[in-house]
């Protein structure tokens, strides 16, 4: 009977603690300007901000100019056909490369494609002719339309030649088809069929402001707690030394609590308002949120016990956000890593968050599809939550041995004046 | 005047001396970022990119499809016995694409039944599922080039007429600024100077805030004689100095020693790098100026800083995005440097092509003066609330 007693006053002090802590943490979130610029304006608002900047994912009509001196029918169907695709508009027509060149340097136009003048005579003595393109490489998206453009044109082309070939040496129709496709196929892009900039940026960048924004409000919040000369990991005093996971799962339900909200609106709310695809199951995606959130509280209770002032976080850390952005794999592919920052990609929760929101949300997995990257997170969060844990440790048993050398100090002091009073 | 500048100059530089995080720690952040970006892209193009292969015909055709798709250079590729397992490795994210081979495809083709060849992308992964992609069509097409040959070298057509009939059209890419569409070159052109951007921008906010924020800008406005300008002028000495030399450096890292692709003059890069240096430090004291509370600048600077990357267009293009947005993009100065890279290292227009975009990047200077006298103010007065 006793020993219940002691159990359960032992669990109602512990929730005491608990609930304090946590409350006490909020109380400093809503203290602190700087910290809810970052919480509204960065989480709530740049999710916002970078669906519309990225609204129109696929570029349209990228500008080119032709240089036509062929001036033969082949030449003139193919300067048509390629004005009639989705990705190039045939905007200038010039009289010589020159003039051509003059556009491309203004940027008026993204791309060139020339017709040599044998091209039609080519054609004609049934030989392979050849155009070239000039494509500007400053952005890979021009270049990536004046490719596709030209070549989806140039395969339909070839196939009529061909056919036109075939008939003058005298196969049949259903011959020189057989010969010109022998192997027609089927291309499927089913998870983002315009290989849209939108679907493949946003998939990865969603998740990756939930990681990176409260990153930032917890590590300045624990600089400035440092700078006011309180400390991030103040035990309840009465406890004398234990309670440490108290501390931790306190202030870290704090953050879980806000980011599961923030978390939902990111993960469901900012999607639906933007049409952006959500293919994953809505209990899939929440509990992929709930191990996400988790494992990135733990990892920055760990982080900022290393912070000691508030602004220099930015200034030293900011520069994570894109490198963190890029450790994904949305963009570099994974299995390209250099093998340091491969190891370096399993320090973050944004590494595993963010391939399994892709995967799930976009690609249109179930849990078991993410199951590598459930486990990689709770492994990490685990790991995470002994180093937080043990940096609360060591920073109480810093912060009581400068105490008692300050007690030490001043009982000098005390007794060297006494000495000389006497 | 001049004294008074080389005060604050000289009590700037021993501030440096008291607080490691303006100099150390702003150089060691660029050179991490530096390192980063330089070694992360350094294969330039991807290679050995995971490509599932579903092999329900077992022919000696498809099995020589799959070696030869296997041996490009792109791909590398992973068998699977059934569509399903593939599909899911793909929604997983760990191939980027797979290939159906259909049973009989070996037979059908040699009756002329023209089986159908399928294959899935994985587009979530651009780089990897466009090239991908790439790979696995110029495979298509030479499989396919192959039956073709084989039947015409049947019915007795010479080499020479073969050519003409498998492959009528021939384009000749010239790929302008980067030849080798080298990832690296592309990205790490824009990604340096953004990380520099980004420090000059948070420090400088950072260099100003601080004396509000320590309640030491009573002893600065003393040093530099009352005057906010000396003030100004003599913090911003020490910081332009600075990071100028990181630009220059930068620009020679780049275009001397990775000897990155620059047609035009490294001069006018360097010219670039200084101008959108001091347009950074402009933007920087207009903020800290508008919002005097370090707490609050600093943090509009890094969401602001941020941004730049995005709208500076050379990944999405600008005119892609929403007009209203395309108008926000001239208020980075990142979007400038791009512009004048382009005109400069890519098709070396020379003055003509980029003096816009020195015109723009000169604008940002007159950017603080509205605000100099609120500064002036609350340096004075310190009226704001240091939280």
């Amino acid at each position: 009977m006793n020993q219940f007693h002691t159990i359960t006053a032992f669990i109602k002090q512990w929730l005491k603690d608990f609930w304090g802590i946590c409350c006490h943490e909020w109380k400093l979130i809503v203290h602190d300007g700087g910290v809810l610029i970052i919480f509204t304006i960065g989480a709530l608002g740049y999710p916002l901000l970078y669906n519309l900047m990225y609204k129109n994912g696929v570029l349209e009509d990228v500008a080119i100019a032709v240089v036509d001196n062929a001036d033969c029918s082949e030449s003139r169907r193919y300067i048509r056909e390629v004005d009639a695709t989705r990705e190039l508009e045939v905007a200038y027509r010039c009289a010589t490369m020159a003039e051509a060149e003059r556009l491309f340097q203004q940027r008026k136009v993204n791309g060139i494609i020339y017709f040599p003048k044998d091209f039609g005579e080519r054609l004609a003595r049934m030989e392979t002719a050849t155009l070239s393109i000039y494509a500007d490489m400053s952005s890979f998206l021009y270049y990536k339309n004046l490719m596709m453009g030209s070549h989806f044109v140039m395969l339909h082309e070839i196939g009529e030649i061909q056919i036109e070939r075939y008939a003058a040496a005298g196969f049949t129709e259903e011959q020189s088809m057989q010969l010109v496709s022998a192997i027609p196929y089927e291309e499927n892009n089913p998870y983002n069929r315009t290989f849209s900039y939108t679907i493949f940026f946003l998939s990865a960048a969603l998740l990756m402001v939930v990681q990176q924004t409260m990153f930032y409000g917890m590590t300045m919040l624990a600089g400035t707690q440092r700078e006011e000369h309180h400390s991030f990991a103040l035990l309840p005093s009465h406890l004398e030394g234990v309670g440490i996971g108290r501390v931790v799962l306190g202030r870290g339900f704090a953050y879980g609590l806000l980011y599961l909200a923030i978390g939902m609106y990111i993960a469901f709310i900012v999607p639906a308002i933007f049409d952006f695809p959500q293919r994953g199951g809505f209990w899939d995606i929440l509990v992929l949120l709930l191990f996400f959130i988790t494992d990135c509280v733990f990892f920055c209770s760990t982080w900022s016990s290393f912070i000691t002032r508030r602004e220099t976080v930015f200034i030293l850390l900011l520069v994570m956000s894109p490198v963190a952005m890029f450790l994904t794999g949305f963009s570099w592919p994974t299995s390209s890593f250099p093998f340091v920052w491969k190891c370096f990609s399993y320090l973050l929760p944004s590494t595993f968050g963010c391939q399994a929101f892709i995967n799930l949300n976009t690609a249109g997995g179930d849990l078991t599809t993410v199951r590598p990257q459930i486990i990689a997170m709770t492994v990490q969060g685990a790991i995470y939550y002994l180093t937080a844990s043990l940096a609360v440790y060591a920073e109480n048993r810093f912060i009581r041995s400068e105490r008692v050398q300050r007690v030490k100090a001043k009982r000098k002091e005390l007794l060297r004046r006494l000495k000389v009073e006497i | 005047m001049w004294q008074y500048i080389k005060a604050v100059a000289i009590r700037e530089l021993r501030i440096w001396m008291q607080r490691p995080i303006y100099f150390v720690g702003s150089l060691g952040v660029i050179l991490f970022g530096s390192i980063f970006f330089l070694t992360f892209f350094k294969a330039g193009l991807p290679s050995k990119l995971p490509i599932g292969v579903v092999d329900y015909d077992r022919s000696s055709l498809s099995r020589n499809f799959t070696r030869q798709l296997d041996a490009t250079q792109i791909g590398e590729v992973v068998r699977f016995d059934d569509f399903r397992t593939a599909r899911e490795a793909m929604q997983r994210g760990s191939v980027t694409s797979i290939c159906v081979i259909p049973d009989n495809f070996a037979a059908d083709i040699q009756a002329f039944r023209r089986p159908t060849f399928t294959f899935y992308v994985n587009g979530l992964y651009f780089v990897g599922g466009s090239l991908a992609y790439q790979d696995i069509l110029t495979m298509i097409n030479l499989t396919s080039g192959a039956v073709q040959k084989q039947i015409l070298t049947a019915k007795g057509v010479s080499e020479y007429d073969m050519m003409g009939r498998l492959r009528p059209i021939y384009i000749d890419v010239h790929r302008i600024g980067n030849t080798m569409t080298n990832y690296g070159v592309y990205l790490n052109n824009l990604l340096l100077p953004g990380l520099l951007q980004m420090i000059i921008i948070l420090t400088t906010i950072y260099a100003f805030g601080t004396e509000l924020k320590y309640s030491t800008s009573r002893n600065l406005m003393e040093k530099a004689g009352g005057s906010i300008t000396n003030a100004v002028l003599g913090k911003l000495l020490v910081y332009t100095l600075y990071f100028t030399a990181v630009g220059i450096s930068m620009v020679c890292l780049l275009y001397v020693w990775l000897r990155y692709p620059l047609a035009g003059s490294i001069w006018s890069m360097m010219l670039n790098m200084v101008l959108m240096v001091l347009a950074c430090e402009a933007v920087a004291l207009t903020i800290v100026g508008l919002i005097p509370v370090c707490r609050f600048a600093i943090s509009i600077g890094a969401l602001y800083s941020v941004l730049g990357f995005s709208l500076a267009g050379f990944t999405l293009p600008v005119e892609a995005m929403p007009p209203f947005l395309q108008g926000i993009s001239v208020i980075f100065p990142l979007r400038h440097y791009y512009l004048f890279y382009v005109q400069e290292a890519m098709f070396a227009s020379g003055f003509a092509g980029w003096y816009q975009e020195v015109v723009h990047l000169l604008l940002f200077l007159l950017l603080p003066f509205p605000i100099l006298l609120r500064l002036k103010n609350a340096y004075i007065n310190m009226d704001y609330p240091k939280k």
